[in-house]
């Protein structure tokens, strides 16, 4: 097995940031929406961890677009520019997971530095990232200040569609946190993944492949 | 005229004895009434009566000397008291006992014009019994009992000639000018909550709450007042209520802003919620600042109070609200997202079916991993046994998957 350095240390600090985020503030939106079923803290103080939390996390955002936008790391969210090739090989990497993957057979997916992401994977991590993510923060602004944002709420069809919105994705990431920290088990090893984000920054590859995919 | 259909008249036989003796009185002096009145713009909806006092007290600048140099303005807007609430019931009805025989001779002894003021409250809760008992046990009341003469009594809050109808929060920060600032100290969205809940509704810690759906034009920026000669808006809520049980449902609510919208290119008119008292009467009860609701939960919160129970209105030309109830359902229900635009209280008023979108969301979020194990059980349970079948065909050493 080749170690390939694939998260480099701010990756590991702004997904460190965005993992604590992001189920603190589903806790605490749904301590907001669901005073009465759950207890955990009071509204007001639910409110407040969510406002402050939400603009660390908009932070955050902005930090790993500048990364992304600033260096040539991005092309690991789009390594593949065609969508028909894109596509073929999400339903691979789906095949795989689905099935393959009982079978012992090899991932269709090999990491390396600038493609670390499958392409299930960076599919979805584009929609959570450019326009999952920026609507739930927009909508979350525009509810932190109704009266002051007012032109803006009025222009999106009023408080309660902006708050739909807010809801919906919020019901989506509920979603999205068991299946991405589930999806982090299905490396080589359950482990490998988890410490490769959290620890070390390296993933584990095998030799065969290392050799022909590995960057600079 | 304006229409007095929601006023309570007080006219006694002193306001007739009265009435007789200042026509009587007012012929002799009629001349140089004229002349004094030539400055003034005439109240034309006016009694004749409420027109012979304005003779006088319709002059700027007449005053009374009080004792200690201070001075009484006797001088009232007559226009203002024409366009007021009480303009119907004249003059006679809160200044009763006035003899124009006696009346300009000055024997009346007011101390000062607070005093005057705190007198008249008597006078208010002939009318308005109901009000005056609820403010007994208010701070105000308290503080004026106290010895406090700066605190309000009814005239300071509503006026005392221009009175016409207007929310708390325009009669409250006429004195409370900090209120703003020192709930922007807690309170999030505090400039929100302000304009959208009665001061009372928190205030008035005692009283119970509903809300109140307005209709407002989105496109002129102001409430959508009753126009004469169109159709009222009581019928056609009325007819909007198709199962006519007296509330309105999403969809009659739906129907009802169709119908009221339907001359328009554009729906501009929607509604707009506030949180106010069920009885106006209840928002005299204010308590001390200690008392004051600050519990968020009392409103958001999944089957609060205040949204049991809820009205569609609209101002009518007195500037009063005409009402018509509508079901609580209607805060949260899709069908009414684009008249009921506005209104929304975080966890208060939401909507079930992003509920069930929520428990799906979970559920999924247990199954994938759930399912993907057995899943990974069944199929390789299925490979071994596979496996082990072609071994046992053909034994020839080989490994195993």
């Amino acid at each position: 097995m080749q170690k390939i350095y694939v998260h480099p240390l701010p990756v590991r600090v702004w997904h460190l940031i965005n993992a604590a985020g992001f189920v603190l503030m589903l806790l605490t939106g749904t301590q907001i929406r669901y005073i009465g079923l759950v207890d955990l803290l009071s509204f007001r103080a639910a409110v407040n961890m969510h406002n402050w939390i939400g603009f660390v996390l908009i932070g955050n955002y902005f930090i790993w677009l500048l990364f992304y936008l600033f260096t040539d790391k991005i092309r690991v969210y789009h390594p593949e520019l065609s969508p028909t090739k894109h596509f073929q090989a999400s339903f691979r990497q789906l095949q795989y997971y689905g099935y393959g993957i009982f079978k012992g057979s090899p991932n269709p997916h090999q990491v390396s530095a600038y493609d670390k992401f499958n392409p299930m994977q960076s599919m979805m991590y584009q929609v959570v990232m450019f326009l999952l993510v920026p609507l739930l923060a927009v909508t979350g602004v525009l509810l932190w200040d109704v009266q002051g944002f007012y032109g803006a709420v009025d222009f999106f069809g009023g408080v309660r569609v902006v708050d739909t919105v807010h809801v919906l994705i919020y019901i989506f990431f509920v979603f999205f946190i068991f299946f991405h920290v589930y999806m982090g088990s299905l490396g080589h090893t359950p482990t490998a993944h988890y410490k490769a984000m959290f620890v070390t920054g390296y993933e584990e590859v095998e030799d065969e492949y290392a050799g022909a995919t590995k960057q600079k | 005229m304006p229409s007095p259909h929601s006023m309570k008249p007080m006219v006694t036989a002193a306001f007739h004895r009265d009435l007789v003796i200042a026509v009587l009185t007012g012929l002799l002096l009629i001349f140089p009434a004229k002349f004094m009145a030539a400055d003034i713009a005439p109240a034309d909806k006016l009694s004749d009566g409420d027109k012979l006092c304005l003779g006088c007290h319709g002059v700027d600048g007449l005053k009374k000397e009080l004792a200690g140099g201070k001075v009484l303005s006797l001088h009232v807007p007559g226009d203002d008291f024409a366009k007021s609430v009480h303009g119907p019931i004249g003059c006679a009805s809160c200044h009763a006992g006035v003899d124009l025989n006696t009346h300009s001779q000055k024997t009346k002894t007011i101390a000062n014009s607070r005093e005057y003021a705190i007198s008249m409250v008597k006078v208010c809760s002939g009318c308005h019994a109901d009000a005056l008992k609820h403010s007994e046990t208010s701070i105000h009341a308290k503080m004026l009992a106290g010895g406090n003469q700066s605190a309000p009594v009814c005239t300071d809050c509503h006026g005392s000639h221009a009175v016409t109808p207007k929310t708390a929060y325009d009669t409250c920060v006429g004195c409370h000018l900090a209120a703003m600032e020192g709930h922007q100290k807690w309170l999030p969205n505090a400039g929100l909550h302000l304009e959208v809940v009665s001061c009372a509704a928190c205030h008035a810690p005692a009283a119970k709450r509903m809300v109140d759906l307005r209709l407002y034009d989105g496109a002129a920026k102001k409430w959508v007042t009753e126009q004469a000669g169109g159709p009222g808006f009581e019928k056609m809520a009325a007819v909007a209520d198709a199962d006519k049980n007296g509330l309105l449902d999403a969809m009659e609510l739906r129907k009802l802003m169709a119908q009221i919208n339907r001359d328009e290119a554009v729906q501009a008119k929607n509604l707009r919620g506030r949180i106010e008292l069920r009885t106006e009467a209840e928002a005299h009860q204010l308590s001390d600042k200690s008392k004051a609701i600050k519990d968020c939960a009392t409103c958001h919160q999944q089957g609060a109070e205040p949204f049991q129970n809820v009205t569609v209105s609209l101002i009518n030309a007195d500037g009063k609200p005409v009402r018509y109830k509508a079901q609580k359902e209607v805060l949260g229900s899709v069908l009414s997202v684009d008249s009921l635009r506005e209104f929304y209280a975080v966890g208060g008023t939401r909507n079930a079916l992003l509920d069930i979108l929520l428990i799906l969301a979970l559920v999924a979020g247990v199954s994938v991993p759930i399912g993907h194990q057995i899943l990974k059980r069944i199929v390789k349970s299925q490979l071994e046994r596979d496996a082990q079948q072609a071994g046992t065909a053909k034994p020839s050493g080989r490994d195993q998957a």
